[in-house]
């Protein structure tokens, strides 16, 4: 059987012939990204054949076009290409990438009681531990200063765990992970396609409950807790990712007409996880397929109910997921906005890891200003970058109303930002730094992630017949939001120019609305029963969504 | 009162410069012209349509301007082609085209689009709309005699109704009558060839020159 060395990661693996890398890769637990779940047409698990003998390998066509100048050097797909005879593969070790990804993992929240879920009880030298009312164990001696719980925020790309002293409520650490789960199948949509079938489903909830344990074991070991001590988790994030992190098939999430297979607001056994034999897991309720509990710990956070005036809150990401709250009415939504956002799909995009472009200013004088994450060279614009970028290019008219990049001598931009304007194969490119560019599709990509976002908001609006004029507040939550200024949400559209002025950026309520579900019970069967009352806007059935969005992608 | 070729010159311009009022009246005046349906559209507002499409593959103008472009266009073809009997409408078609979403996609911007483009060169297109079952796809196939089976999907989810469409054809022997071509922003030709259809297309303008191809074979 050939073998296959992968040298970055030292592991030698024998695979029948005609497996492909990606698979052989998989098979051995070895990541190499592919976000297209080897599709064949994101391109991004690019791998180098090291001297690989000719017939030793096999290249299937795909629809990625690999550059020529890496084809030279041995640059094949991994998801096609079939192993035929030994071959030493380099793919990148993404261990080391994780390091450098920023996350932001706190986020704005209110007072309430310490009251949690869990209690314990010492009498004769024994310590009782209750769920609720039910005794579910006993351990030996005083236990009651070691309780503890954790808030977990399973983003789509980003996981957040915080490990809370259940007695003091204070967070005593917290820790964030790459979702490992995004580099099987990097959108939401993928993911569930994925997961529909019981190998791809074992695959990915495999992937996430490992990533959960080994964070479990380096917070307990950190902060010197014992995992024993931890009794209740609990999961935030969109319905997609709970289904997911509970093992639950998400098909029907991904069919219309969109439903999903568990409703939250209860709690499951964590027989999975390495905390205490007595813990479980608290679902926070669902909204609508669309709207998860991640935005249900985001209300609970941001007190949206209890809000005086209108107040729009919005989680931007791969799903733009918002609430409208006038006067303690609620209507929630969701678009997709696709990945964007992540980097994906844009020719220069990535993750906001060290060298993406994550600032980008024009001065008056047409010079300008650029920040990336690191402070490194940049190699390629990640999501906030993005957005700053063409709202820049909008602004100084680099980019024209319907979007087409606007060519030197019909421009009335300044001059220093012509020389940045050239041509590649062929078609225009805008150079934003040295070797990082925009292309006029990266364009096209943006307006459809931002025109999504866009119409939700107005449908919303319309919803709960609201006035642009009307919104007293807007809370941008979620840590891409977090890099963002208002002027790169406002100045391209994504929000209308009413909201200047108004958008405060909350951070990760995610998490500290899991934590507030963590600490205080009664926070459950108050949010249980608000859900029902927030007015579910479903977008697509909507016969005026279709022009509301092909307004809003307009500049 | 206009010349025929002052009227089809402002079908044109009405589609091309996104105009409406412009469009309803050229309308109007073809009729009352008695211009011939077919060489209005094609002559007129299908040519504008080609600009729309030419300037759309240069990156010049975007989906609003096509999605605006094909509501004048449709709002225009109703107004001429109102008196027109069946086979009239039928009498010089390139060929029939059944177009839909597939089985649980409600996603359909795109697939109007193509649906106008198709219509505006010449083909008699079927739109059965969004979320259309593959029997019934199928059936309505067999009941209008198409040439051709057109569907979208635009989820990596749904996609698997278009291998099914294919399947249902083999089960009830009458693939070889009809060409069938799919798109939608997760398909790829290697999909295409993996399940056995005719044709990919990536865009409209691209469906438009699929589908006179597929007529030739």
């Amino acid at each position: 059987m050939p073998q296959i060395f992968f040298k970055e990661q030292g592991q030698h693996v024998e695979v029948a012939a005609g497996t492909t890398i990606l698979q052989a890769a998989r098979n051995a637990g070895i990541i190499v990204e592919s976000p297209c779940d080897g599709v064949g047409t994101c391109g991004k698990c690019k791998v180098l054949l090291e001297d690989a003998p000719a017939g030793s390998y096999k290249v299937e066509e795909a629809h990625y076009q690999m550059p020529p100048e890496l084809a030279e050097q041995g640059y094949v797909l991994a998801c096609h290409t079939k192993v035929l005879g030994d071959i030493t593969v380099v793919a990148e070790n993404t261990a080391k990438q994780n390091k450098s990804l920023k996350i932001l993992s706190e986020g704005e929240s209110f007072s309430y009681e310490i009251d949690p879920y869990f209690h314990k009880e010492y009498a004769d030298g024994k310590t009782k531990v209750y769920a609720g009312d039910k005794l579910v164990g006993e351990e030996d001696g005083d236990t009651r200063d070691k309780f503890y719980g954790l808030a977990i925020d399973i983003g789509t790309t980003t996981l957040v765990t915080a490990l809370i002293d259940m007695n003091t409520g204070e967070e005593l650490g917290s820790m964030s992970a790459l979702n490992p789960q995004s580099l099987h199948a990097q959108d939401v949509i993928t993911r569930i396609h994925m997961a529909s079938k019981p190998e791809g489903l074992a695959l990915l909830y495999g992937a996430i409950r490992d990533e959960f344990n080994n964070t479990i074991h380096a917070l307990c070991k950190k902060l010197n807790v014992d995992s024993k001590n931890i009794y209740e988790v609990i999961y935030s994030g969109n319905t997609t990712m709970i289904h997911l992190a509970t093992n639950v098939n998400p098909h029907s999430l991904g069919q219309f007409p969109y439903t999903a297979a568990i409703k939250g607001g209860n709690t499951i056994p964590a027989d999975d996880l390495d905390i205490s034999p007595f813990g479980d897991i608290y679902l926070p309720p669902i909204i609508s397929a669309y709207v998860g509990p991640d935005i249900t710990s985001g209300v609970l956070a941001a007190q949206l109910e209890k809000k005086k005036g209108t107040t729009l809150f919005i989680d931007i990401g791969t799903n733009g997921e918002m609430i409208l709250a006038q006067d303690g009415r609620l209507a929630g939504t969701s678009t997709a906005a696709g990945p964007a956002f992540e980097g994906m799909n844009i020719t220069c995009g990535m993750r906001a890891g060290d060298g993406a472009l994550e600032l980008y200013q024009i001065q008056d004088d047409g010079s300008v200003k650029t920040h990336t994450i690191g402070d490194t060279a940049a190699k390629g614009i990640c999501g906030s970058g993005l957005l700053d970028i063409i709202g820049e290019l909008v602004r100084v008219g680099v980019i024209g109303k319907t979007g087409r990049l606007v060519k030197p001598a019909r421009g009335k931009y300044p001059e220093p930002l012509k020389a940045n304007m050239k041509e590649k194969d062929g078609k225009p490119v805008f150079y934003v730094a040295d070797d990082v560019y925009i292309t006029q599709s990266d364009v096209r990509q943006v307006q459809l992630a931002k025109g999504a976002i866009r119409a939700g908001v107005d449908m919303l609006m319309m919803a709960l017949d609201v006035d642009e004029q009307d919104v007293d507040c807007v809370e941008i939550a979620g840590s891409f939001g977090y890099h963002l200024r208002e002027s790169s949400l406002i100045d391209q559209g994504m929000l209308p120019e009413a909201f200047r002025g108004k958008v405060r950026f909350v951070g990760n309520t995610s998490k500290s609305g899991a934590k507030a579900f963590l600490l205080n019970k009664g926070t459950r069967t108050y949010m249980e029963n608000l859900v029902k009352d927030i007015k579910d806007v479903e977008l697509s059935q909507d016969p005026k969504f279709q022009d509301v969005f092909v307004k809003a992608m307009g500049f | 009162m206009s010349t025929k070729e002052e009227v089809l010159a402002k079908l044109k311009k009405s589609i091309e410069e996104l105009d409406e009022d412009m469009a309803t009246e050229g309308a109007k005046e073809a009729v009352e012209l008695g211009i011939d349906p077919i060489t209005a559209i094609s002559d007129g507002l299908g040519a504008g349509m080609q600009t729309q499409s030419d300037l759309f593959d240069e990156g010049e103008v975007f989906v609003p301007q096509l999605v605006v472009a094909a509501d004048i266009f449709e709002q225009a073809i109703g107004i001429i082609t109102a008196d027109l009997s069946e086979e009239a409408k039928n009498a010089s078609s390139l060929g029939k085209v059944l177009i839909c979403t597939v089985d649980s996609d409600i996603h359909d911007i795109g697939k109007n689009i193509v649906k106008t483009m198709l219509a505006a060169s010449g083909f008699e297109v079927f739109d059965l709309g969004r979320d259309v079952s593959s029997a019934e796809v199928v059936e309505k196939a067999k009941e209008y005699d198409v040439d051709i089976i057109a569907g979208a999907a635009l989820m990596t989810t749904t996609m698997p109704a278009q291998r099914e469409i294919i399947e249902l054809l083999k089960e009830d022997g009458i693939r070889d009558q009809f060409k069938c071509m799919f798109g939608g922003a997760p398909v790829s030709p290697e999909w295409i060839k993996e399940i056995g259809a005719d044709a990919y297309a990536e865009n409209a303008a691209e469906a438009v020159e699929q589908a006179k191809k597929l007529m030739a074979m």
